[in-house]
C-alpha cells in the first residue's frame, strides 16, 4: 500500500519536474555541480517586514526565556502566520513556544495551547484549556469564543448556546452574534440565523470580523437559495482584501455549485499551496477537462500520501472529498466521510457523507447524516434533497443500521 | 512559442512544488548489521534554515554552495539530536552530503556511518530532531536491523525508541519462519521426492502381484493422510530436538541417509516389500527428514528470545508446503490411476528416475563428490 504511494508519487515527481520525489527508498540524492544551484525558496527574505517582526519577536522571547508574554506573542505571531498562508510548519514552531511553559501557563498561552490543539482537531484536550482560562479569567471571551465554535463543530448546540449566552453577559455583541448566528444556521433557523449575523455586522468595526461574518452570511444566503445575496456578500469579503483560506474555499464551492468552473480556476490558480484550495481548484479543471487537472490530482494525492506517512488524519474530510468527486472511488470517500463525521459535523462534513453515501449506494452509512438533519432540522433544501436520496437506496430495510 | 509555453509550464509547475505546505518531516533510513551503522538521513532545507540559518546573502533562496559552506554545523546539530546504541552509545560520523527533493521542497541528504559496541541484542533510539522548535516535526524512520525491516514515526512522545528481538512482533516473526519453512520444502527435492514416492502408490492397490487403480477416492486419501501425518509427526520431533540443541548428527551422515530414504522408498514401488504399512516407513525415514530441515533453520538462525516460536512457525510452513503438494498430486493421480500413463509412465518410471537420482545423491553425499551439477 505504502509502496504503491510511493511509486505513484514518483511517477507524479517524473510528470512534474523529474526530480520529485515522496520517498528515500526511490528518490535519487544527487550532488550539485554547480555551488549557485537552488536547493530551495525560503517563505520570505530576511529583510522582509514580516520577516523582521518575526525575528523581533523570536529575540525578545529569547532574551527573557520565563516571560509568559514574550512567548504568547511570539506564539500568537506563528499561529497567525499559520492561518494567513495554510502553512502547518508554522502551527508547529506556536506549538513548540507554548510547550516550553508546560506549568504556570498564563491565561493567553493556555487560549494558545486550546487553538493549537483544536487545529489539530484535538477538541477534548482544547476544551480542557479554554475551562482553565476560564477558571484563571472568567471574562476571557475569546475562551468563550472558542468554546462555542468547538461545540458547533461537534453538533453539540446546547452547549454552544450557553457559549453565545457568556458572550452576551460579557457584553461581547458582535462575538454573540455571530455564535448565535451560527447555533441558529445549524439547527433549522436560517432566516432568525441571518438577521442575527447581519445585526452583529453592523456593530462590528474589525476587518476580520467583518470578514468572518460576511463570509457566514453568505453560507447562510446560498442555504436560503438566495444565490445573488449570497455571491454580494462574498464580494464583499473578497474586497476586504485579506487572504482567508475559509472563505476562499467557501466562495470557490459556491461557484462550484453553481456551475462556474472557469471562475474557481481563475481564482485559485495561484493558491496550489493549500490542501483544500488546491482540492477546488483541480475539482473546477477536472469539470472543464483542462490538462492541468491531471497533475493537480496527482499532486493531491501525493500530499495526503504524505500525511498518511506522518499518522496524519486531520485532512479526512478533503480526502473524502477528494476520492469522491476526483478519483471516483465511492468506497474509499464513504469510509473517509463517515470517519471525519465522528470528528467533526457541520454541515460540508453532513454534505459530503450524504454525497459518498449515494455515489456508493450506501443508505446505512447515511444514516448519521440523516438523524443529524431530523434532530436539528436543518434547512438547505439541496442536502435536504440528498439525504431523500439515499434513503431511497434500501427501499425494504429489514434489518437495523449498521454502519459498516 | 511551443517552448516557451512548455518552459512557462515547467516553472510554473516546479513553483507549486516548491511551495506547497506540507508540516515538518525528515525521512530516516537505517541500516544496522551486527554492530555496522549505516543510515541516510533526509532533513528538509527549511528546517535546517529555521533552525540554523543557512541564507547568507538574505536573498531567500538556499544554494548548495550556502548549504554545503555549513556542512560541519549541520552535520552537529543533526547528530546531537539522533543516538543509537546497542549495548552502549554508537558513535554516528556524516560521511557524506547531497541534495534530493520531496513533496514539499528541497533536502538536505546527510549520510550516517557508526559502528556499536554490540553486534546483537536490542537497539535503542532517541530522536528528537527539531522538537525543540517545531512540534509537529515527524521523523518517518525506516530501520533494518539484522534482515528485519521496521518503519515507525517518530513524534515529541515517540521519540525514543527500540527496537530488535523483543520489540519485533511475535505474529511477524512467525510468520516470517512460516514463509521460510514453505520455502524450504518447496526448494528442498530430496524431502519431495521422497513424499512423492511414498504417495504415488496411494492410489493403487496390489492385486495377484500387479498394481492396479484403488476403488474409492477416500481409500487413497486415508493412505495419503497416514503417511503425510507420520512424516509431519516424526520430522517435528527430529527438527524440534536438533533445533532446540538437545540432538546433534554430522550433517553428512544425515543428509546421506535422506538420499538413502529416497532411494529405498522408490524401489519399495518397484519391488514391493511394505505396502500396507508405508505410513510407518514415513515416520521411520520421517525422523532423518528432520535432522535435515534442522540444518536449514540453524543457517537461518533462531532468535534467542523467540526460539519456539521460530520453530512453530518454520515446522507449520514445511506442513503446508506439503499439504500443498498434496492437495495438487492427489485428485490427478486419484483421476488417472488406472491409465497407462500412470501405471506405466508415472509410477514405475517416475520411481526408477526417482531412485536413480537419489543413488546419486547418495553417492555425492556419502562420498562428498560432485555427479550432477547443483
Amino acid at each position: 500500500m505504502l509502496l504503491n504511494c510511493y511509486q505513484r508519487s514518483l511517477c507524479a515527481g517524473l510528470v512534474l519536474c523529474g526530480t520529485l520525489l515522496a520517498s528515500p527508498a526511490h528518490s535519487a540524492p544527487r550532488t550539485p555541480t554547480d555551488d549557485a544551484t537552488v536547493i530551495e525558496k525560503l517563505p520570505f527574505r530576511a529583510g522582509d517586514s514580516r520577516a523582521r517582526e518575526l525575528d523581533a519577536l523570536r529575540a525578545r522571547a529569547r532574551k527573557a526565556p520565563g516571560d509568559t508574554a514574550a512567548a504568547a506573542a511570539l506564539a500568537q505571531a506563528y499561529f497567525d502566520m499559520a492561518q494567513a498562508r495554510g502553512d502547518p510548519r508554522y502551527v508547529g514552531y506556536a506549538d513548540a513556544v507554548v510547550s516550553q511553559f508546560d506549568k504556570n501557563m498564563s491565561a493567553d498561552l493556555l487560549v494558545l495551547r486550546g487553538m493549537l490543539r483544536q487545529y489539530r482537531h484535538a477538541f477534548d484536550e482544547a476544551l480542557v484549556d479554554f475551562a482553565a482560562v476560564l477558571a484563571q479569567d472568567p471574562e476571557r471571551a475569546d475562551a468563550h469564543a472558542w468554546r462555542g465554535a468547538i461545540y458547533l463543530v461537534e453538533a453539540k448546540y446546547d452547549q454552544a448556546r450557553q457559549e453565545c449566552a457568556a458572550l452576551l453577559k460579557l457584553q461581547r455583541a458582535v462575538l454573540h452574534g455571530g455564535c448565535t448566528g451560527m447555533v441558529q444556521a445549524y439547527t433549522g433557523q436560517l432566516t432568525a440565523a441571518y438577521s442575527t449575523l447581519q445585526q452583529a455586522l453592523a456593530l462590528a468595526r474589525h476587518d476580520d470580523q467583518r470578514l468572518w461574518l460576511l463570509t457566514r452570511l453568505a453560507e447562510v444566503s446560498a442555504w436560503l437559495g438566495q444565490n445573488a445575496r449570497a455571491e454580494r456578500h462574498y464580494r464583499d469579503a473578497l474586497a476586504l482584501g485579506q487572504d482567508d483560506g475559509y472563505l476562499l474555499a467557501a466562495w470557490a464551492d459556491f461557484l462550484l455549485d453553481n456551475k462556474r468552473a472557469a471562475d474557481v480556476v481563475k481564482l485559485l490558480a495561484a493558491w496550489e499551496a493549500s490542501d483544500p484550495l488546491l482540492l477546488r481548484l483541480a475539482e473546477a479543471e477536472t469539470l472543464l477537462q483542462m490538462p492541468s487537472a491531471k497533475v493537480h490530482t496527482q499532486a493531491l494525492d501525493d500530499r495526503f500520501a504524505a500525511a498518511k506517512l506522518r499518522g496524519d488524519t486531520t485532512h479526512r474530510a478533503e480526502e473524502a472529498r477528494f476520492q469522491l468527486r476526483l478519483r471516483k472511488n465511492a468506497a474509499v470517500a464513504v469510509q473517509l466521510a463517515t470517519a471525519n463525521y465522528q470528528v467533526q459535523k457541520e454541515p460540508r462534513d453532513l454534505r459530503m457523507l450524504l454525497e459518498a453515501a449515494l455515489a456508493a449506494r450506501d443508505s446505512a452509512a447515511a444514516q448519521p447524516a440523516r438523524d443529524w438533519l431530523q434532530s436539528t432540522g436543518f434547512e438547505d433544501t439541496h442536502i435536504r434533497a440528498l439525504a431523500a436520496q439515499t434513503l431511497q437506496l434500501a427501499p425494504a430495510r429489514k434489518t437495523p443500521v449498521v454502519a459498516p | 512559442m511551443t517552448r516557451r509555453l512548455a518552459c512557462l509550464l515547467a516553472l510554473l509547475l516546479c513553483q507549486m512544488t516548491a511551495w506547497a505546505h506540507k508540516a515538518s518531516d525528515s525521512y530516516l533510513v537505517v541500516d544496522v548489521k551486527g554492530g555496522a551503522v549505516t543510515a541516510q538521513w533526509d532533513i528538509a532545507v527549511r528546517d535546517i534554515d529555521f533552525a540554523l540559518g543557512l541564507d547568507r546573502d538574505g536573498n531567500a533562496e538556499i544554494t548548495w554552495g550556502e548549504l554545503r559552506a555549513r556542512q560541519s554545523d549541520i552535520s552537529a546539530w543533526a547528530l546531537s539530536r539522533l543516538e543509537l546504541s546497542r549495548s552502549g552509545a554508537c558513535p554516528l560520523t556524516v560521511t557524506g552530503l547531497q541534495v534530493d527533493d520531496h513533496t514539499d521542497g528541497g533536502y538536505a541528504v546527510l549520510h550516517l556511518s557508526g559502528v556499536c559496541p554490540g553486534a546483537t541484542g536490542a537497539l535503542g533510539m532517541e530522536y528528537r530532531l527539531l522538537f525543540d522548535l517545531d512540534k509537529l516535526h515527524r521523523g518517518l524512520l525506516r530501520l533494518t536491523l539484522d534482515g528485519v525491516t521496521y518503519t515507525t514515526v517518530l513524534s515529541p512522545t515517540s521519540g525514543v525508541v527500540q527496537f530488535g528481538a523483543a520489540q519485533a512482533s511475535r505474529w511477524v516473526q512467525f510468520s516470517q519462519y512460516l514463509v521460510e519453512g514453505v520455502w524450504h520444502i518447496w526448494i528442498g527435492f530430496d524431502h519431495i521426492l521422497f513424499l512423492l514416492s511414498l504417495l504415488l502408490p496411494a492410489v493403487l492397490v496390489l492385486h495377484m502381484r500387479r498394481w492396479q487403480g484403488v476403488s474409492s477416492f477416500g481409500t487413497a486419501a486415508r493412505d495419503v493422510l497416514w503417511v503425510v501425518t507420520s512424516f509431519t509427526a516424526a520430522h517435528s520431533i527430529t527438527l524440534s530436538l536438533a533445533a532446540l540443541g538437545l540432538v546433534s548428527l554430522p550433517s553428512r551422515l544425515v543428509e546421506s541417509a535422506i538420499a538413502m530414504s529416497v532411494m529405498l522408498a522408490a524401489a519399495n514401488n518397484l519391488w514391493p516389500v511394505v505396502e500396507h504399512r508405508r505410513w510407518l516407513v514415513a515416520f521411520g525415514f520421517g525422523l532423518i527428514h528432520g535432522f535435515g530441515f534442522a540444518s536449514v533453520l540453524a543457517e537461518l538462525g533462531l532468535p534467542a528470545d523467540a526460539l519456539v516460536l521460530s520453530l512453530l512457525g518454520f515446522n507449520a510452513g514445511v506442513e503446508l508446503g506439503q499439504l500443498a503438494i498434496v492437495a495438487g498430486f492427489l485428485p490427478v493421480a486419484f483421476y488417472l490411476r488406472n491409465t497407462r500413463f500412470y501405471l506405466r509412465g508415472v509410477f514405475v518410471l517416475g520411481s526408477w528416475l526417482t531412485m536413480l537420482v537419489a543413488l546419486i545423491w547418495l553417492l555425492e553425499r556419502a562420498f562428498d563428490l560432485q555427479l550432477l551439477s547443483a
